[in-house]
């Protein structure tokens, strides 16, 4: 399972995105600043938007789901319980998973951002795709559901995970890094090689290069844990 | 038509003449042919067709029934088109200028506020149904008429909130009635020509034809 991105270009305006590689099966973090073209490169990898040329490939994928970054644009019924069902799922698990429970006759729109966001996201994680791509998962969310957003997706075993993201304090534990920059896709490499190469890399895990450590993976836990084994 | 002045009033008047008879809405197939610029101005087909399929289905029945089907689509599709080159033509905050160089900054502002408020939820309303489009694209749901229900109340509902939360933002800036602004309008040289030939069907239509001239047959 695979999907290749082959001398990916799109314009729009004065706007252009380029990119090019391949995304193997396992955890993907494409990163980079509000307006570099993450939320167009997930478009274009859900098949939402054509590029100018080159082309988007999949190989033995044969499910594919975007979340997309404003979670409002995902709703369709009138109801949460509703809602859930709209995406196939059983409503009890889904408001279990989302902690929204006996909120299924609410009107989706009247979750606050966080609720909504939660919401949509268990939807799209337990629909549980070959091909997820999740755009700004962890926006909107407080600490305590961006964690339990990481463990979901840290839970899935099998397909690709694409996560476009400019989060900077909570992340999940992931395989490969990415970088976009001014509409330019740079692959960064596997982890834990590609973590020194990696511009965006957050406050803490810059402080743990910068002593020296060798964090196993990008979250909180591996730059302390790295940061501990130096010091003993 | 640069001036929506004028572009509004011969919308009135074109639709007059439409709306009163068969003649009438042939007189603006044919304004619309020489004096817009025709398929430019026109939504896309997805929703322009389906508008059009609509009124061939309710004519149809119509004319099944005895009634005058052909009457109906011909004034409809002109009233569509029309409706179409207006909409088109018309930017942000020219129905305001109009409406308050027509009533003054009191009742002008206002009437002008509401109908500006109006075309602002259209293009809303647009961007959601293509928002909801690509939701249900992406939860394999196909368009049909199981789905139409719920989404017509999900648009429905956002939208009622949407005017809520307006109005609230309205109170909140300090807005009581009224307003001041201070219009201005620009023209080109097809204008003049194009309105006063616009006024002519409306003006026909309404006029009673048989009291003025003696008709034979």
């Amino acid at each position: 399972m695979r999907v290749d991105l082959e001398d990916l270009l799109f314009s729009r305006g004065l706007f252009s995105l380029r990119g090019s590689g391949t995304f193997e099966e396992g955890v993907h973090l494409i990163s980079g600043p509000v307006g570099s073209g993450k939320s167009t490169l997930a478009l274009l990898l859900a098949e939402l938007l054509r590029p100018g040329s080159g082309a988007v490939r999949r190989h033995d994928v044969s499910s594919a789901l975007l979340l997309l970054q404003f979670p409002e644009h995902q709703i369709t019924c009138p109801t949460v319980a509703e809602e859930i069902g709209s995406w196939g799922l059983a409503p009890e698990d889904v408001l279990a998973q989302a902690d929204l429970l006996r909120r299924g006759d609410d009107d989706p729109f009247h979750l606050s951002r966080g609720e909504l966001k939660r919401l949509v996201l268990a939807c799209t994680l337990m629909r549980n795709p070959d091909l997820l791509m999740l755009d700004e998962p962890f926006s909107s969310l407080d600490c305590t559901a961006k964690r339990t957003a990481c463990r979901m997706i840290e839970e899935r075993d099998e397909g690709i995970t694409i996560i476009f993201s400019h989060e900077r304090a909570v992340l999940p534990r992931v395989d490969t890094l990415w970088e976009m920059e001014a509409g330019t896709l740079t692959a960064c490499g596997s982890v834990p090689c590609a973590i020194p190469r990696w511009r965006h890399a957050p406050p803490y895990l810059r402080y743990a290069l910068d002593e020296g450590a060798c964090p196993e993976n990008i979250r909180l836990a591996d730059a302390r844990e790295a940061l501990c084994r130096i010091r003993g | 038509m640069q001036d929506p002045r004028l572009r509004l009033l011969a919308a009135v008047f074109l639709s007059l003449a439409a709306f009163a008879s068969t003649a009438g809405a042939v007189a603006v197939l044919a304004w619309w042919l020489i004096f817009t610029p025709r398929t430019k101005v026109l939504p896309r087909l997805g929703v322009f067709l389906p508008l059009i399929a609509m009124i061939a289905a309710t004519a149809l029945l119509s004319a099944w029934g005895g009634g005058a089907g052909l009457s109906y689509l011909i004034r409809m599709l002109a009233l569509l088109l029309l409706a179409a080159w207006t909409y088109a033509g018309t930017e942000d905050g020219e129905v305001l200028a109009v409406a308050v160089w027509a009533l003054g900054n009191r009742v002008g502002f206002e009437i002008g506020l509401i109908a500006e408020m109006g075309l602002t939820s259209l293009a809303v309303i647009r961007q959601e149904i293509e928002q909801m489009r690509v939701a249900m694209a992406l939860k394999g749901i196909r368009p049909g008429a199981r789905s139409i229900v719920p989404l017509a109340v999900t648009l429905i509902v956002t939208q009622i909130r949407r005017s809520d939360e307006i109005a609230r933002l309205l109170v909140v800036r300090g807005y009581t009635i009224g307003g001041r602004i201070c219009p201005r309008f620009s023209a080109d040289q097809r204008d003049i020509p194009a309105f006063l030939t616009a006024i002519i069907p409306g003006v026909l239509s309404c006029l009673p034809l048989r009291d003025v001239f003696i008709l034979v047959g």
